[in-house]
């Protein structure tokens, strides 16, 4: 027997895409559902801070649990996706900065996990987050000088880096 | 059935009763085993030394005491260590070969790589590497450590631990069982017995 699963009434009305659209006018450039997700919400660059803060203060999205980002060669997309506890559902948040100088500013005062998530994406792909506490790489060593996910990154016969102790 | 045993000497049998045994104490039987086995050691090492000279006796026996008192590192780095520690547990049980896997590198004579070196941690390896007192061996184990294995050509593993550190031994496998492990080891203590300076 299949039971309906009860109406989540705070992912549906009010319509939190409607809701984003209608405060930030300038800032949302496009909003899509998505199944398995409230919304995908595309952003200006430079409105992610007040965004996000709106977010979690006032729609109670209280958790950032992934921060990622794509290589579309021209421009680099940047990844959010914001958890919500009382609606049950995940919000995407999606911008793109140019590919010659892509930063954009950091969320990590915001939420402190997403600290190493954007660690992560500086680390493989080379974006840059504004006002970052600590932004050093996290998978692979200082002085590495490649971001190895970016599609203009060639895989080659391994050779070996010069690796230093602490004590040198 | 009954084991053929040694019949202890007198001293030690307690009487039926249970009250103590007259005659000489336990810890001075001890003393006497050992005042028995002096003399024909000192005759057999009297014998060998005058045969092969004092300088090429002392390295085979240090040689000797080394290879039967392998130190590991005990550190794991991926599925490898899994093994490693099974190696360890009761169906292998690699201590029966004197190996005792020690948690500071400054006690240890081997290092056994198991598992995948990234760039990130190789100055670790070369650090916990120079820790250890000489003389000291590496032992690659797993396709990783001997040479990146199935991340060969990726941009964060090193590969093959022989760039960071001299290989002794080499074992393959992904990942290679306890025995092979252990045959590995034997294969380094043929290598310390033959070892000349």
């Amino acid at each position: 027997m299949v039971t309906a699963l009860p109406p989540n009434t705070l992912a549906e009305t009010p319509d939190l895409l409607a809701v984003l659209r209608e405060r930030f006018p300038q800032d949302v450039l496009e909003t899509t559902r998505r199944p398995g997700l409230l919304g995908r919400v595309v952003l200006r660059p430079e409105a992610i801070l007040p965004v996000c803060r709106y977010l979690r203060d006032e729609q109670t999205f209280a958790h950032c649990a992934m921060v990622g980002g794509v290589d579309w060669k021209e421009t680099r997309e940047v990844v959010y996706h914001l958890w919500s506890d009382e609606r049950k559902g995940y919000l995407e948040l999606s911008l793109r900065v140019p590919a010659e100088d892509p930063h954009v500013e950091s969320v990590a005062g915001l939420w402190p996990g997403a600290n190493w998530h954007e660690r992560e994406a500086w680390d493989l792909l080379g974006i840059r987050f504004d006002h970052h506490p600590d932004l050093r790489r996290l998978f692979l060593p200082e002085g590495y000088e490649f971001h190895p996910l970016l599609k203009t990154f060639e895989l080659h016969e391994p050779e070996p880096l010069e690796v230093k102790t602490r004590h040198e | 059935m009954t084991l053929p045993t040694k019949p202890l000497p007198p001293a030690v049998q307690g009487s039926a009763d249970g009250s103590s045994a007259p005659g000489v104490p336990f810890s001075e039987i001890e003393t006497v085993r050992a005042k028995e086995f002096i003399p024909p050691a000192k005759e057999a090492l009297r014998d060998v030394l005058a045969r092969k000279g004092t300088d090429s006796l002392i390295q085979p026996v240090f040689n000797w005491a080394g290879r039967n008192s392998l130190f590991p590192l005990h550190w794991g780095l991926a599925c490898c260590a899994i093994e490693f520690a099974a190696a360890f547990g009761a169906r292998w049980d690699a201590e029966r070969f004197g190996i005792v896997p020690r948690s500071s590198p400054r006690q240890c004579d081997l290092m056994i790589v198991n598992g995948t070196v990234t760039w990130k941690v190789a100055h670790k390896l070369i650090t916990l590497y120079e820790q250890m007192p000489e003389p000291k061996w590496v032992i690659a184990m797993g396709n990783c450590a001997t040479g990146g294995g199935p991340f060969r050509s990726a941009y964060s593993v090193v590969p093959g631990v022989d760039k960071l550190v001299p290989v002794d031994v080499y074992i393959a496998g992904c990942p290679p069982r306890p025995e092979a492990m252990l045959d590995g080891i034997l294969r380094l203590e043929h290598l310390i017995q033959e070892r000349r300076e």
